[in-house]
């Protein structure tokens, strides 16, 4: 084995991974500024769909449901994972955690459909003894809240692992009770995970068909669910173009926050580096 | 006095509520709705409603378990085959994943320390765009007219277009392509942070770099292997939304199977109790899954 | 170093802490503390020495209330603390590896404490500022912890626990994360601040340099109870006990039983010699005995000693050059290797032993230790 071109055959696996990760999208977005009906061949560029897509009340409004439920299940995720994270962390020792962990784990492995039906019986068993809440905006939040939890809480909870237990305590030692000791000290520690734990369940509630379709009622559709029956139906060039404004607005952000947060590391290992050279003259 | 007695039950009381609340919110939401699951697939359907598991009408309780629902998910056929096919192509998915996302992640790992970070959210940006809308980009490049058999009929490779589509194969290049972030990512997060020296100690002693890599690399991974393929395993068997835009009628997957049973022929103890198998049938998987977890956190 | 603190409680002979039998046992069944009581001088440093899982952290962590004896009872100045909560005792403490909140400056990482009791702003701002410059850290204030070296930290880390004007001071293991070259210089500093300011401290530490060179008493623990407490040259010279004598130092140990014993003297007689010891014991004639000896105390030559008494003749089997001084290791006749150290007072090693030479150890009637336990 010659490392040459072993390096070789490392660099062009890598490009070959990468290729079959991007080239639907990429295609997505080429074919979003098509003229031509037919999605697959290519006429000439134009905005066409976008305009069309300006015109489709129904899809817009199915975005604006969507971004909804996004900030409302992601809001209600970072919550409920927050809780779940510092339970399982700070109390090592409790009857029914391992109970606790397991329920926390499940929506994150459970197939779709099963998570899907087993919260749709459950809302409508409910509904038969309570008389309410109606299938709809409700309850679609909550399957996304669920999901959302367990993955909030995997995010909050390797922060939390990082985290020096000791500045809990040094806070209580300078005069904390218990309740500042959160406010003051772990809540902006865990800020930064909270963000990307948001950002991340917005995401997969943006993202939802499955349980979207199990839970929503009548005039209550997601933009993936808008997306996913006209996709059955056969290809539209409608939606090559708000794939392509989707992404758009993912790219930006994703690459600004990684950008940002570069820099942040770099500039605290430039300080620290400083720091050091400092004290050793 | 009273102070001492604020603080202690102050803290107990925040401990109360602190593991209160997502317990509370799990149960309702997680365990609970499995139980009911459970329950709806051991009754049957009345014309629209479901029949009451427990019978007042006798003045005491009398609990009623139907098993018709089983029985007939035992003696048709289909659904065995169903349940099989789905195992099948979850098992060929992991393995394809495994063998592609293995090699990647090596090689990620191995990368200069500064490309690492930028690999890293190269893998993870298809992540954050639409699971289904990649999924619908796939189609339109694999259709018979679609965008692949296009190109190759104009560059004259062939004449007439090849299926691509509503097959076993648009299926699996589906799932590969879905689940395989989720193979990669835990792998990475193994690979990169095993100690270089084992390798340099295994050449020292005169281990060729191939055979380090067989007894030194694979094992010291093999909580990575293992955590990638049951994220990939367990979720595929249920898939249902990449059957029904990529697979076609002819492949049969249990999820796909569920959806019909619930949506189409309104059947919510068949659902149920093609539900309950499906769980049993992952629960092993499960299993080994979170071992493999606390293990790893343990060991760590 | 070390006396300056002693003289200044033997003026004062106040009680600062007071540890009362106090017992810590985890899951019903391990004892981390075990019967432990001890008094606190105002204005002494009380060092806790011992190995690691010896209960020195468990006892420190029951004096700043992050855990509840499970018996006994802690008082200070003379009010019962045992139950008080962490935020409500007048006790601070410096972090192992320090604790500093990442996300604070060092000036509000040191202002902290302050704020919680709800100090007047310039009060704080005169007091954080008066701190940083006993630190001489004030050019370092808007910068966050990870800024700073190790050894700035570490100040920053005592001033923030000494802002409060705590009672008492209690220090984790403070120089734990400092490496050795830089630890001397900070163990002066340290000591300094805290006795520019006075404050009462209790130091937990693994090391026993440190706890000579800082502390003016010291207790040696080892599974959850003291087994000596005492000013440190006691500790040293007079340990009461195998275990003690092992702990601190290098010793050579040797077991016999006591031949005479005289107000004025003993002898021990053991297999390798008998060792005549210049003043009484507690003990018997007939008594199974272990008699101490520190490698330093021993003298090697070439030549047989005239004496009847504390020497003893082996080959020397290894030799260990330190610098300042060597060791050399000598396999007695019976089997036994002890060790002896010699200063290298001249350029050439003084006594001229070299591998395989047969030597001879002798020591003074006033170098060795009886122990009884």
């Amino acid at each position: 084995m010659n490392s040459a071109s072993n390096k070789i055959f490392a660099k062009a696996w890598m490009a070959i991974v990468y290729l079959f990760l991007y080239l639907p999208i990429i295609t997505l977005v080429v074919f979003s500024f098509n003229d031509s009906k037919l999605v697959t061949v290519w006429s000439h560029a134009s905005f066409r769909w976008y305009a069309a897509l300006a015109k489709d009340s129904d899809l817009i409004s199915a975005v604006l449901l969507s971004l909804e439920i996004a900030g409302l299940s992601a809001l209600m995720s970072v919550f409920f994972g927050t809780f779940t994270a510092f339970a399982l962390n700070r109390y090592k020792r409790f009857h029914g955690r391992t109970l606790l962990t397991s329920m926390s784990s499940m929506p994150l492995v459970m197939p779709d459909v099963i998570v899907g039906l087993s919260l749709l019986l459950m809302i409508v068993s409910v509904q038969n003894w309570l008389g309410f809440p109606e299938r709809g905006l409700f309850t679609i939040l909550l399957g996304h809240a669920l999901l959302g939890t367990a993955y909030a809480a995997v995010v909050v909870t390797s922060r939390l692992r990082e985290m020096d237990s000791k500045l809990d305590e040094a806070s209580m030692d300078l005069g904390c009770k218990p309740m500042q000791v959160f406010t003051l000290v772990t809540f902006p520690l865990l800020v930064p995970a909270l963000v990307s734990a948001f950002l991340l369940t917005f995401t997969l509630s943006f993202d939802d068909v499955v349980l979207s379709s199990f839970l929503s009622g009548p005039g209550y559709s997601t933009m993936p669910m808008v997306i996913f029956s006209r996709a059955r139906l056969g290809l539209n060039p409608t939606i090559n173009a708000v794939a392509t404004v989707t992404i758009a607005v993912v790219t930006i952000a994703v690459i600004a926050s990684s950008f940002y947060t570069s820099q942040q590391e770099r500039k605290r290992k430039r300080e620290e580096a400083q720091a050091y050279s400092n004290s050793n003259k | 006095m009273a102070k001492k007695q604020s603080f202690f039950t102050s803290l107990s009381a925040g401990r109360l509520v602190v593991i209160g609340v997502p317990y509370f919110w799990f149960l309702l939401l997680a365990a609970i709705p499995l139980l009911i699951v459970l329950k709806i697939s051991l009754s049957e359907m009345e014309s629209t409603s479901i029949s009451h598991m427990i019978d007042w009408s006798h003045g005491w309780p009398r609990l009623t378990l139907n098993f018709g629902s089983y029985q007939f998910l035992a003696t048709d056929s289909l659904y065995f085959k169903t349940y099989l096919s789905s195992i099948k192509y979850a098992a060929i998915t992991t393995l394809l994943c495994l063998v592609i996302g293995y090699p990647f992640a090596y090689y990620m790992a191995r990368s200069p320390k500064h490309m690492q970070p930028t690999l890293l959210m190269l893998i993870m940006l298809p992540f954050w765009t639409s699971f289904l809308l990649r999924i619908y980009a796939w189609k339109t490049l694999l259709v018979s007219n679609g965008v692949i058999n296009n190109i190759l009929i104009s560059l004259h490779v062939i004449d007439t277009p090849i299926e691509m589509m509503n097959n076993s194969f648009s299926l699996l290049l589906g799932m590969v392509y879905s689940y395989l972030p989720f193979m990669i990512l835990p792998l990475y997060a193994n690979l990169s942070k095993m100690d270089m020296r084992y390798l340099e100690a295994a050449a020292d002693l005169g281990t060729s770099p191939f055979k380090a890599f067989w007894l030194i690399t694979v094992p010291l991974s093999k909580a990575g292997i293992i955590a990638g393929s049951m994220l990939v395993f367990i979720p595929a068997v249920g898939e249902y939304v990449i059957p029904e835009l990529l697979g076609g009628s002819s492949t049969l997957m249990i999820g796909r199977v569920l959806w019909d049973e619930f949506f189409s022929n309104n059947d919510w103890p068949m659902a149920s109790a093609v539900a309950v198998v499906m769980i049993l049938l992952i629960l092993v998987p499960m299993g080994v899954y979170n071992k493999a977890q606390a293990e790893q956190m343990e060991g760590k | 170093m070390a006396t300056a603190p002693k003289e200044a409680n033997k003026a004062a002979q106040e009680i600062l802490l007071r540890v009362e039998n106090v017992t810590k046992v985890y899951d019903g069944t391990v004892k981390a503390v075990d019967d432990v009581s001890l008094t606190v001088m105002k204005g002494e440093i009380f060092a806790l020495l011992g190995g690691s899982g010896c209960g020195k952290s468990t006892l420190l962590r029951m004096m700043a209330g992050f855990e509840t004896p499970t018996k006994g009872k802690i008082f200070l100045a003379n009010q019962d603390i045992t139950n008080l909560p962490p935020f409500q005792r007048p006790i601070n403490m410096m972090f192992q590896s320090y604790a500093l909140f990442p996300h604070l400056s060092v000036w509000e990482n040191v202002a902290f404490g302050l704020k919680r009791d709800g100090m007047p702003k310039d009060e704080i701002a005169e007091r954080v500022e008066k701190m940083l410059s006993l630190a001489q850290l004030n050019q370092y204030a808007k910068r966050k912890p990870h800024q700073l070296s190790g050894g700035q930290q570490q100040r920053v880390a005592l001033v923030r626990s000494l802002a409060k004007r705590p009672q008492l001071l209690l220090l984790d293991e403070p120089l734990g994360a400092l490496d050795k070259k830089l630890r001397e210089s900070t163990q002066l500093e340290l000591v300094n601040i805290i006795e520019e300011v006075g404050v009462t401290c209790v130091l937990v530490t693994h090391d026993q340099e440190e706890a000579m060179t800082m502390a003016s008493r010291i207790a040696v623990m080892s599974e959850g109870y003291f087994l000596q407490v005492g000013e440190p040259d006691t500790v040293y010279e007079m340990p009461n006990s195998r275990k003690v004598a092992d702990f601190i130092g290098n010793v050579n140990i040797f077991e016999g039983k006591i031949e005479e014993d005289e107000p004025d003297h003993v002898t021990v007689r053991c297999p390798e010699c008998v060792h005549y010891v210049g003043h009484g014991v507690s003990g018997h004639s007939g008594m199974d005995v272990g008699v101490a000896l520190r490698p330093e105390k021993i003298m090697l030559s070439k030549d047989k000693p005239n004496s009847e008494y504390n020497w003893c003749a082996g080959e020397v089997i290894e030799i260990v050059y330190f610098g300042a001084h060597t060791t050399y290791h000598l396999k007695l006749d019976s089997g036994k290797v002890i060790k002896a150290q010699e200063l290298n007072n001249t350029r050439d090693l003084s006594c001229g032993l070299t591998w395989g030479d047969r030597a001879y150890a002798s020591w003074s009637d006033l170098a060795m230790v009886v122990l009884t336990q």
